[in-house]
C-alpha cells in the first residue's frame, strides 16, 4: 500500500482526501471513506430562452425540445414549466436582481434587495471550504446575481485567469500570513477608532453600517488565516484560449472553472450570472448583439440566429453535466453531489415579461422526473425553499415562498 | 450635504436601467400612482384654479385624456406629484397649442406641487467611489496609479457612481483593504526603489517574409507601415530587448520620422500588453499614447507611459495611405526606442517627501544605469552558450543577434554532423532560471527546425540529469516559445537537447533562430534604499496627525487620533522601522470610516465644504490651500466661489470632467461596443481613442470658458484631430493634437448629440436604432419625463441586416396608441440622428451587410451595399424638421429645458441622489431668462454652491 507522501499532503493539503478521490489519486489505494459534500451551483441565463424552443412540446418527453434533445445527461434532469418570481410585472431587465432572492418590484427607486438562496446556503455549507462560495460573471459589471443579508450586491468574478490563480494559483504563504497580521492590526485600530466615533451618538448608523461590513472581513480574515496551513491544490491549467469565439470561450472557462472548483472541494457554491451587453458576439452560426437578437419579436430570421446563441449555452451545459457525470465520487459521480440550477429572472425577453421562466434542475442524486409541468403558476422561491432545506438548512420560508412543495424526488 | 429639510425621493419613474431600445412603451398617466386614498383637506385655492385653469380642459374627470383625471387627483392627499412637477417644469404640459401659464403662475403651481410631496429623505452617507478613493490616495502619497478598475465597479445599475443607494460590501471593502497596500507598497516599496535603467532597441521580436508588408528592416531601424491584420485587428510588434523590470513610470522615446509623400501625419500607436506572436489574435493590450509624425526628417518623440512588469511595449502604425502595399516605402521610420525607467520624478521620492516632510531623508544616490545597447538575457546574466556543432556562418552566435532571419545549424558540410544535437547554456554566476526562450528560424526552407526537444540540467557540464521537462515545438510561426522549468534552477549547466527535428532531406539536422533563458528580471540592476533617520515616536505622532489632516479633511484632537498613533507606535517599538510603522498607520486611515464613508468627520463647516468639494470637483481630498482656509473657518462667500472657480481650473478637475461625461453621457459603457468591421471598415482603434476625448474637451471646455448652456446642443466648433477630422470628413486637420476646429455652416456637427462618441454609444455597433438614440435624448440632454414600458405590449425590434428600414417599423409605433403616446416623444429625436451610423459617420444610404465567403478577411471595402436612403425628418411636440440642423433648432427654442436637464444631473452627481421637488424649483430659479445669459459654469458653481450651502443667490 503506498503511502500518502510528504509533497501531496503539500499540495493537496487539507483537501487532501477529497482531492485524492477526485483527481484519483492513487487508485489502488482506498482511503477510508468519506461521504461526499453536497454541493449546489446556480446559473442564470439573463436573457432567457426562446420557450417554443426550451421547453418540450410532448409533455414528459426531453427530447421533444429543440434545445434539449441533444443532451446526454436527460436521465440526470427535470425540465420545470410554470415558475414565476411574484411582483416582476413592470420589472424588465432589474427583474434579473431578483432572480436568486425573489425580492418583488427591482425596477423601484428605493428597491433594496433581500440575500439570495446562494448566500444563505453559503453561511451554511460554506464554511468547510477555502472559498465559502464563488460569484462568476461573464463581463465586468460588478453585480450578478449573489446578494448579501443586507441585499448589497456581490461583484462576481469574470476573469477566467484571475479565478483560476485564485483557485490554485501558487501563493508567497510567509508574505500572505504577513497580510493577513497587518490586516488584523488595521481592523483592531479601526474598532477602537469606532467605539470614540459612537459616543459622539450623531452618527451610529452611519458607524454601525461600517461595522458590520468590517466584522464581516476580520471573519474573512481568520477564515483566510485558517486555509493558509492547507496548500491549494494543483491542478493543470485547462483553459481555452480561443479567441475567434471569444464568448463561447469565456462561457466554456467559466464552466471548466467551475467543474474544477467542485471536483478539487475548493468550493461548494457557485453562482454563475450570465450577463450581457449591447455590444455584439460571435458564436458558431451567428453573430450580433445578444440584446438586440433576444427581442427577436417573433421574426424567423432573427431566432435563426437567437437560438445559435442559445443552443450553445445549452451545449456547453451539457458538456460541463457529462464531464461533472464522468469525474467519480464515493458511490456515483461529482454530478450526483452537485445540484445544478439553471435558470433565467425572463419567462420571454422579447416582451420582457417574466412568467413561466424556463428552469432545469440537474444533478444532485435526485430521481429525475424529466419534465415536470406546474398546474398553477408557482413561485420560483418554493423550489429555492426546497433547495435549502435538502441542504439542511432550516428556514421557513425564503422570498416570495410558500411551501416546500417536494417536488424533488429521491 | 444639503441644507434643505426635505429631501427628494427619487425622480419619476424614469426609463429602466439599461434603456431597453426596443420597448419603451406606454402612457405616462398610468404612472400617476396614487398613495394611500384619504379625503384631502382644504388646500390653498389659487394654485388649484390654476391647476384647474390650465389642465382641466384635458385632464378632468370627464375627458381623462391619458387616463389622467387631474381633478380627482389633486383632492387625495400625498399624491404622487413628481410626473406633474416634471412635465409642468419642461414644458410639455400644457401642450403648446393650449393656453400657457405666465412665468410666476407656473412657478406658483410648481411651488404647490413641491409643497405637497412628501419625500422620503436620501440617506444621510454614502460610500466613497473607486476612483475617489485610488485618487484620494494618490494625492496622498503623490503617487500616481491607474488601479480604479482593479476594485469592483460596484455601480450597479444606478446612474451615478455617487448615489447614496450604494452601499459598501464585505467584497468592496477587501478590495479597498488590497489596493491600499498595492498603492502604500508603490509609495514605499519594503525592499527599496528599484534603480532607474536605460536601454535602447531597434529590434522587434518576431520577423517573418511575410511581415514585409507591415515592417520592415529600414536604414538602422524599423519601417511601420499601416498594419491592420487579416481579422482586422490591430496588428502591434513587439520590441524586443525590453522587458519592464518593475511596476511604475517609464519615459519612452522614439527617434522616428515620415516617410511618405503626403500633407497627413503618419500615427505611431504604443502599446503596452503581454507579447502575443502577430500572427495570433491580440491579447487584450493598452493603448499608451499615439505619436503624431509629420516630421522629414528624425526628430525624438516622448511619451511617458505606465508599465507592469509582464507588459512589452509594441507598435502599431497608423495611416490611411500605407494599407499593405508589397513593396511600400511609405510610413513611419523608427530608427531606435529608448526607454529610461522606473521614473522618480524627484529623488528621495516624491511620497517620502509628501508624507515625511521635514523629517531628514535618507536615500542614496541614484544613478540611471544604462544597459548594454542590444544583449540577451543570457549575457544579462553573465551566462554564455556552447553547441555540439556548427556550419560555418551558422555559427551560435547567430541565436543570440536578436533576428530569427540569421540562425545555428548544425553542421552539414562537408560532413553531416551526428546526433545528438545540443545547445549548452551555462550559468556560471547561479543565477534563478525559470526557463528557456526559443524562435524558429524565418525566410528558409524550414530545414533542422526542432519538433521535439528534451532539457537536463549538470553541475559539471559532463554528468547530465534525467531530463526535466520534454516537449514539441511549433515549427512553422517565428513567434517566442517559452519553456517553462517546472521549478526555477540555479544550475550551472543547461542542456537543450533536439530530440526531433524537420529533415527534408532525410539528414539529421537541428537549427535554431533564437534561444535565450527566462529570468526574473525583478531588481536585477539593484533597489535604492529610503528611509527616515528618526525613530522618535514624536515625529511618528507628527507624521500621523498631518496625513490624518489631509485623509479625513479634518482636525483631529490628540484622543481621537490615538488608535491610528497606537498602532504605529506599537509597529515602531516592535520592529523599529519607522517608515513601515507610518505605513501601518496610514493603511489604517485610508481603510476607516472617517475616510471610506461620506460626508466623514468634520470639525469646522469649512472642512465640510472642504471636503465635499474636493471630492465632486477633483474626486479626492482637499488639497493645502483648501485646509489652511477651513483651519480658519474661512470657506463661505466670495472665498467660496473664488475656491470653486481655482479649483475648476486645477487640472485635477479633468477628473470630474472624466467621470461626469463616464455617468452622464454613459461613455463608461464605451469598450463595450465594438463596431462591426464588416459594415464599418474605417473603424479603428485611433478612432476609438479619440473619440471620447473629444467629447471631453468639449465638456471642459464649455465649462471652463463659460459658455452657453445652448453650446450643448449646438455650436459651430469642436475639438478634433486628424483622424477625427477625417471621420467627420473635414480637410485640412493635420496631425493629432487636438485642436478647435470651426465648422462651416452646413456641417452637421457642434455640440453633444452629433459628436461620433454619443453616436456610437447609443447603438450596438451594427444597426442604429432611433429609439434608442431617442431615449438617450429624452433621457440625458431634454430630461423629457418617461415611463419604464409596461408589461405584454408587443416589443418593435429591428430586423438586422436587411433592407427594411427600423423607421418603418418604428411607425408601427402610431398604430397603437399606447404606444405613440411616449414615443412621439422619444423616437424623433433618433430619426434626426439616422444621418449618422453606428460610428457617428454621416450617411445618406444605410448599408446593408452582405455575406462573405468562409472565415471573414478584412477589407477596406467592407461587406455592404448600399441600401435605403435615410429618412431623417420628424415631429417633435408639433414642430416638423426636417433633419438634424432643424431638430436643434427645435431644442435650441427652449435653453430652460437643457438647463434644468443639466443642473438636475450636475447636482445628482454632486450630491448621489436626485434632487427633490422643492430642490428642482431652487434649481429653475438658476436659470437665466435669455439663453445667452446661460452659462455652464456659473450653473456649475450656483448648483455646488446651493448643494454646500443651501444658499441659491
Amino acid at each position: 500500500m503506498k503511502e500518502t507522501s510528504r509533497r501531496e499532503i503539500l499540495k493537496y493539503g487539507a483537501a487532501l482526501p477529497l482531492a485524492m478521490h477526485s483527481l484519483d489519486l492513487h487508485a489502488v489505494t482506498k482511503p477510508k471513506p468519506v461521504a461526499p459534500p453536497r454541493r449546489i451551483m446556480f446559473i442564470c441565463n439573463s436573457l432567457g430562452f426562446y420557450k417554443p424552443n426550451f421547453f418540450p412540446s410532448k409533455r414528459g418527453d426531453l427530447s421533444s425540445s429543440k434545445y434539449l434533445k441533444g443532451m446526454e445527461k436527460k436521465e440526470k434532469m427535470t425540465v420545470f414549466e410554470n415558475f414565476f418570481h411574484p411582483g416582476m410585472n413592470t420589472s424588465n431587465h432589474d427583474s434579473e436582481k431578483s432572480f436568486l432572492t425573489g425580492a418583488a418590484s427591482p425596477e423601484a427607486p428605493n428597491f433594496t434587495n433581500t440575500i439570495s438562496v446562494d448566500q444563505v446556503l453559503a453561511k451554511q455549507i460554506g464554511g468547510d471550504t477555502r472559498y465559502p462560495f464563488l460569484p462568476l460573471s461573464i463581463y465586468d459589471r460588478g453585480w450578478g446575481c449573489s446578494w448579501n443579508d443586507r441585499g448589497v450586491a456581490i461583484p462576481p468574478l469574470h476573469d477566467e485567469v484571475q479565478i483560476f490563480d485564485k483557485l490554485f494559483g501558487e501563493e508567497d504563504l510567509a508574505a500572505k500570513r504577513r497580510q493577513i497580521l497587518n490586516d488584523q492590526q488595521v481592523v483592531r485600530c479601526l474598532y477602537r477608532d469606532m467605539e470614540q466615533l459612537n459616543k459622539k451618538g450623531d452618527n451610529a448608523t452611519k458607524i454601525d453600517s461600517y461595522r458590520t461590513v468590517i466584522a464581516e472581513l476580520e471573519q474573512q480574515l481568520q477564515h483566510e488565516a485558517f486555509w493558509l496551513k492547507a496548500s491549494k491544490p494543483v491542478v493543470p491549467n485547462t483553459l481555452s484560449e480561443d479567441q475567434e469565439f471569444a464568448f463561447c470561450t469565456k462561457v466554456k472557462n467559466l464552466f471548466e472553472l467551475s467543474k474544477l472548483a467542485f471536483q478539487t472541494d475548493s468550493t461548494r457554491v457557485i453562482t454563475f450570472s450570465m450577463d450581457w451587453i449591447y455590444g455584439a458576439i460571435n458564436v458558431p452560426g451567428a453573430t450580433g448583439g445578444w440584446h438586440t437578437l433576444s427581442h427577436h419579436g417573433g421574426k424567423r430570421e432573427v431566432l435563426e440566429k437567437l437560438s445559435r446563441i442559445e443552443m450553445n449555452l445549452v451545449e456547453q451545459l451539457d458538456t460541463f453535466l457529462r464531464e461533472m457525470d464522468e469525474i467519480n465520487e464515493g458511490s456515483g459521480t461529482l454530478l450526483d453531489h452537485t445540484t445544478v440550477v439553471v435558470g433565467s429572472n425572463f419567462g420571454d425577453s422579447s416582451n420582457h415579461t417574466c412568467h413561466n421562466l424556463p428552469t432545469i434542475v440537474a444533478g444532485g442524486g435526485y430521481r429525475h422526473q424529466h419534465h415536470t409541468v406546474l398546474e398553477n403558476p408557482t413561485p420560483l422561491c418554493n423550489l429555492y425553499l426546497e433547495l435549502l432545506h435538502r441542504h439542511n438548512v432550516d428556514v421557513g420560508h425564503f422570498g416570495s415562498s410558500q411551501q416546500d412543495m417536494m417536488l424533488l424526488k429521491g | 450635504m444639503i441644507k434643505i429639510n426635505s429631501h427628494p425621493r427619487f425622480l419619476l419613474p424614469l426609463i429602466g436601467w439599461q434603456v431597453c431600445p426596443f420597448l419603451i412603451c406606454y402612457l405616462w398617466s398610468c404612472f400617476l400612482l396614487l398613495g394611500p386614498i384619504s379625503s384631502a383637506p382644504a388646500f390653498d385655492e389659487r394654485p388649484k384654479q390654476l391647476f384647474q385653469k390650465y389642465c382641466f380642459d384635458c385632464h378632468d374627470d370627464v375627458t381623462e385624456e391619458g387616463g389622467l383625471d387631474l381633478k380627482r387627483l389633486l383632492e387625495i392627499r400625498g399624491f404622487d406629484g413628481r410626473l406633474l412637477f416634471e412635465n409642468l417644469a419642461v414644458q410639455k404640459m400644457p401642450p403648446a397649442d393650449m393656453d400657457q401659464p405666465s412665468a410666476n403662475e407656473k412657478q406658483a403651481m410648481l411651488e404647490w406641487l413641491a409643497s405637497q410631496q412628501k419625500e422620503r429623505a436620501p440617506d444621510s452617507f454614502g460610500r466613497m467611489s473607486r476612483h475617489e478613493f485610488v485618487h484620494s490616495i494618490n494625492d496622498l502619497l503623490g503617487t500616481n496609479l491607474n488601479l480604479a478598475e482593479v476594485i469592483p465597479d460596484d455601480r450597479g445599475t444606478y446612474d451615478f457612481e455617487s448615489d447614496r443607494r450604494i452601499k459598501l460590501s464585505r467584497e468592496m471593502l477587501s478590495a479597498y483593504f488590497s489596493v491600499a497596500d498595492e498603492m502604500l507598497d508603490f509609495g514605499f516599496p519594503p525592499q527599496g526603489f528599484p534603480q532607474e535603467q536605460l536601454w535602447l532597441t531597434n529590434k522587434l521580436k518576431d520577423s517573418h517574409p511575410s511581415y514585409d508588408i507591415y515592417v520592415r528592416d529600414y536604414k538602422d531601424g524599423i519601417l511601420f507601415s499601416w498594419t491592420r491584420a487579416n481579422n482586422g485587428n490591430s496588428y502591434s510588434f513587439f520590441y524586443d530587448n525590453f522587458d519592464p523590470p518593475a511596476a511604475g513610470w517609464y519615459d519612452l522615446t522614439f527617434d522616428t520620422m515620415k516617410i511618405g509623400e503626403f500633407a497627413e501625419d503618419i500615427s505611431i500607436q504604443v502599446h503596452a500588453g503581454k507579447y502575443y506572436f502577430a500572427d495570433d489574435r491580440p491579447q487584450p493590450q493598452r493603448l499608451l499614447g499615439v505619436i503624431s509624425v509629420g516630421n522629414r526628417e528624425l526628430q525624438a518623440r516622448k511619451l511617458r507611459v505606465f508599465l507592469q512588469p509582464d507588459e512589452s511595449v509594441s507598435v502599431h502604425c497608423y495611416s490611411k495611405y500605407t494599407f499593405r502595399q508589397k513593396n511600400g516605402d511609405q510610413g513611419a521610420y523608427i530608427k531606435q526606442l529608448q526607454i529610461r525607467g522606473p521614473l522618480q520624478d524627484q529623488w528621495p521620492p516624491t511620497s517620502f517627501q509628501k508624507v515625511f516632510a521635514g523629517l531628514p531623508i535618507k536615500a542614496n544616490p541614484r544613478k540611471t544605469i544604462k544597459v548594454a545597447d542590444i544583449q540577451t538575457h543570457l549575457e544579462r546574466i553573465g551566462g554564455h552558450l556552447s553547441v555540439s556543432s556548427f556550419q560555418q556562418g551558422m555559427e551560435k552566435e547567430k541565436m543570440q543577434d536578436g533576428s530569427n532571419r540569421t540562425f545555428w545549424h548544425t553542421q552539414f558540410t562537408p560532413t553531416v554532423a551526428k546526433p545528438p544535437h545540443f545547445v549548452i547554456l551555462e550559468n556560471p554566476r547561479g543565477v534563478e532560471i525559470k526557463g528557456l526562450s526559443y524562435s524558429t528560424w524565418s525566410g528558409g526552407n524550414g530545414n533542422g527546425q526542432v519538433k521535439g526537444y528534451s532539457v537536463q540540467f549538470s553541475d559539471d557540464g559532463q554528468t547530465w540529469e534525467t531530463p526535466i521537462i520534454k516537449g514539441v515545438l511549433e515549427t512553422r510561426l517565428p513567434n517566442e516559445q517559452t519553456i517553462l522549468f517546472p521549478s526555477k534552477t540555479s544550475k550551472r549547466f543547461i542542456r537543450f537537447l533536439v530530440t526531433d527535428a524537420v529533415s527534408l532531406d532525410g539528414k539529421s539536422l537541428a537549427s535554431v533562430g533564437k534561444l535565450d533563458v527566462v529570468v526574473d528580471q525583478k531588481n536585477a540592476a539593484g533597489l535604492s534604499q529610503v528611509s527616515i533617520a528618526t525613530s522618535a515616536p514624536d515625529d511618528l505622532r507628527q507624521v500621523m496627525k498631518r496625513f490624518s489632516e489631509k485623509a479625513f479633511a479634518s482636525e483631529l484632537s490628540e484622543g481621537e487620533l490615538a488608535p491610528y498613533v497606537d498602532v504605529s507606535l506599537e509597529s515602531l517599538e516592535k520592529q523599529g522601522d519607522f517608515v513601515k510603522a507610518a505605513r501601518l498607520g496610514f493603511k489604517a486611515m485610508i481603510c476607516s470610516p472617517r475616510f471610506l464613508i461620506r460626508p466623514g468627520e468634520y470639525s469646522n463647516a469649512s472642512y465640510t465644504k472642504a471636503a465635499e468639494l474636493a471630492r465632486v470637483l477633483w474626486l479626492s481630498v482637499p488639497d493645502d490651500e483648501l485646509l489652511r482656509l477651513s483651519q480658519s473657518n474661512q470657506l463661505s462667500g466670495k472665498t467660496l466661489s473664488d475656491q470653486i472657480d481655482r479649483m475648476l481650473k486645477d487640472k485635477k478637475s479633468e477628473r470630474m470632467i472624466e467621470s461626469f461625461c463616464d455617468q452622464w453621457l454613459n461613455l463608461r459603457a464605451w469598450k463595450k461596443v465594438t463596431p462591426s468591421l464588416k459594415l464599418y471598415p474605417g473603424y479603428d482603434d485611433l478612432l476609438n481613442y479619440y473619440l471620447p476625448i473629444e467629447a471631453r474637451s468639449y465638456l471642459h471646455h464649455l465649462i471652463q470658458e463659460n459658455r452657453p448652456v445652448t453650446h450643448l446642443i449646438d455650436s459651430d466648433y469642436s475639438f478634433l484631430n486628424q483622424r477625427l477630422a477625417q471621420h467627420y470628413g473635414l480637410r485640412g486637420v493635420v496631425g493629432q493634437g487636438i485642436r478647435r476646429v470651426t465648422f462651416s455652416a452646413d456641417v452637421p456637427r457642434g455640440g453633444l448629440l452629433t459628436m461620433g462618441a454619443v453616436l456610437k454609444v447609443t447603438t450596438d455597433g451594427f444597426d442604429t436604432s432611433p429609439i434608442l438614440r431617442g431615449a438617450w435624448i429624452s433621457r440625458n440632454i431634454v430630461g423629457t419625463p418617461l415611463s419604464p414600458p409596461p408589461e405584454n405590449v408587443k416589443a418593435i425590434e429591428p430586423k438586422s441586416g436587411d433592407a427594411v428600414t427600423l423607421r418603418e417599423q418604428i411607425e408601427q409605433h402610431k398604430s397603437s396608441d399606447a404606444c405613440y403616446h411616449c414615443h412621439k416623444s422619444i423616437d424623433p429625436y433618433g430619426f434626426a440622428l439616422e444621418g449618422f451610423d453606428a460610428t457617428g459617420q454621416y450617411r445618406t444610404k444605410y448599408r446593408v451587410r452582405k455575406p462573405h465567403r468562409g472565415t471573414f478577411l478584412f477589407r477596406l471595402q467592407g461587406y455592404y451595399q448600399l441600401g435605403k436612403s435615410v429618412d431623417t425628418s420628424g415631429e417633435i411636440d408639433q414642430d416638423q424638421f426636417e433633419d438634424v440642423f432643424g431638430l436643434k433648432k427645435i431644442l435650441l427654442s427652449d435653453h430652460r429645458k437643457i438647463a434644468y436637464n443639466f443642473a438636475k444631473k450636475f447636482f445628482e452627481y454632486a450630491n448621489g441622489y436626485k434632487p427633490s421637488l422643492q430642490q428642482r424649483v431652487v434649481l429653475l430659479g438658476m436659470i437665466q431668462e435669455k439663453d445667452d445669459d446661460c452659462r455652464m459654469k456659473d450653473l456649475v458653481t450656483r448648483v455646488l454652491t446651493y448643494s454646500l450651502t443651501g444658499e441659491s443667490r
